[in-house]
């Protein structure tokens, strides 16, 4: 999650992200360049007493002015392309499960080989142990196995929200009578956090989402843990 | 006037005193942005990718999931000494 006073990108967790922050560090190549041009350019102008008073056009400098933004756009826009057919790509996915908005929690069903359904209510501030962040830990969390093609399914129940995971780089909108896709993929173990991302009512701001990306077996340990008959009473779970 | 000098100072520049001047400071304009945008580049960005290469060149997954887990990160494996101080 993100540390307190960050201005930065989260650290990523996805190749797709990986790649975001790549296309971040490449614009802001060409944002510093423009800035520090115009910028020495104002202090020498301001800082000149030269005037020609019979200075009405220049067309090579005015043909150099036109031609060089439209290449700094196409150098800005090749890789902005290729990025986003890249978050597009779903590469054979190995898992597929369904996210759905509710108000004002999310439910997620694992439906591929097994029956899993359960609801993700944020955890209210007098339940938050030691060290758990406020606004953000959630009662059940989405698993997953790390370094696996995902397919997540975002619809809504009620009115639109938005399913969001800053490090994985990933959001998608949830719209009810719709079903939009994602492609994950964890590269590393961890929990990675995320909060709805679209205006749903009064506690559009208390249904976050956590995500534990954890290997393949323990991810297979927590299916029979969640088909077990005893832990379906608590888990507010459907079969 | 015996003692004036025999050179001559060199002509002063009389026209095109803006266009040389913007001439000028234009090229160091540019020679001082894109140095600006190397070392961004050199600090900054060539160094992050280099950070995530060497991150994922020896990552264990197993090693860095046993860790955490000890930690207490996750839900769905709690680490060893919870276990045992519930049994």
């Amino acid at each position: 999650m993100a540390t307190p006073a960050q201005l930065g990108l989260m650290d990523a967790a996805s190749p797709v992200m990986e790649e975001m922050i790549y296309f971040h560090d490449h614009v802001m190549l060409v944002l510093i360049l423009i800035t520090c041009l115009i910028f020495y350019s104002m202090l020498v102008l301001i800082s000149s007493k030269y005037i020609y008073r019979f200075l009405t056009d220049g067309h090579v400098i005015e043909t150099v002015w036109t031609v060089i933004p439209a290449i700094i756009l196409v150098v800005v826009a090749l890789p902005s392309l290729k990025l986003l057919y890249l978050t597009d790509e779903l590469d054979n996915p190995q898992l597929t499960i369904k996210s759905v908005g509710h108000q004002w929690y999310w439910s997620y069903e694992y439906t591929d080989y097994y029956d899993i359904e359960f609801d993700s209510y944020m955890l209210p501030l007098g339940d938050l142990s030691k060290g758990d962040a406020r606004l953000l830990e959630v009662d059940n969390r989405v698993v997953l196995p790390v370094d696996t093609s995902v397919r997540v399914l975002v619809t809504a129940a009620d009115v639109i929200h938005s399913w969001t995971v800053p490090s994985l780089g990933l959001k998608m909108d949830a719209v009810p009578g719709r079903l939009n896709q994602l492609a994950l993929q964890c590269s590393r173990v961890g929990t990675f956090y995320g909060q709805c991302s679209e205006i749903c009512g009064a506690n559009h701001s208390f249904m976050p989402i956590v995500i534990e990306a954890v290997p393949v077996e323990v991810f297979e340990g927590w299916c029979d843990m969640m088909l077990d008959e005893e832990s379906l009473g608590s888990l507010n779970m459907k079969r | 006037m015996a003692d004036v000098p025999a050179g001559r100072l060199p002509k002063p520049q009389m026209r095109g005193l803006l266009i040389s001047h913007l001439k000028r400071h234009g090229a160091i304009a540019l020679v001082f942005s894109m140095g600006v945008t190397l070392a961004y580049k050199l600090a900054v960005a060539d160094p992050r990718k280099r950070h995530y290469e060497e991150f994922y060149k020896n990552y264990d997954v197993k090693r860095e999931f046993e860790a955490m887990k000890e930690a207490g990160i996750f839900n769905c494996a709690r680490p060893s000494w919870e276990q045992a101080e519930e049994d």
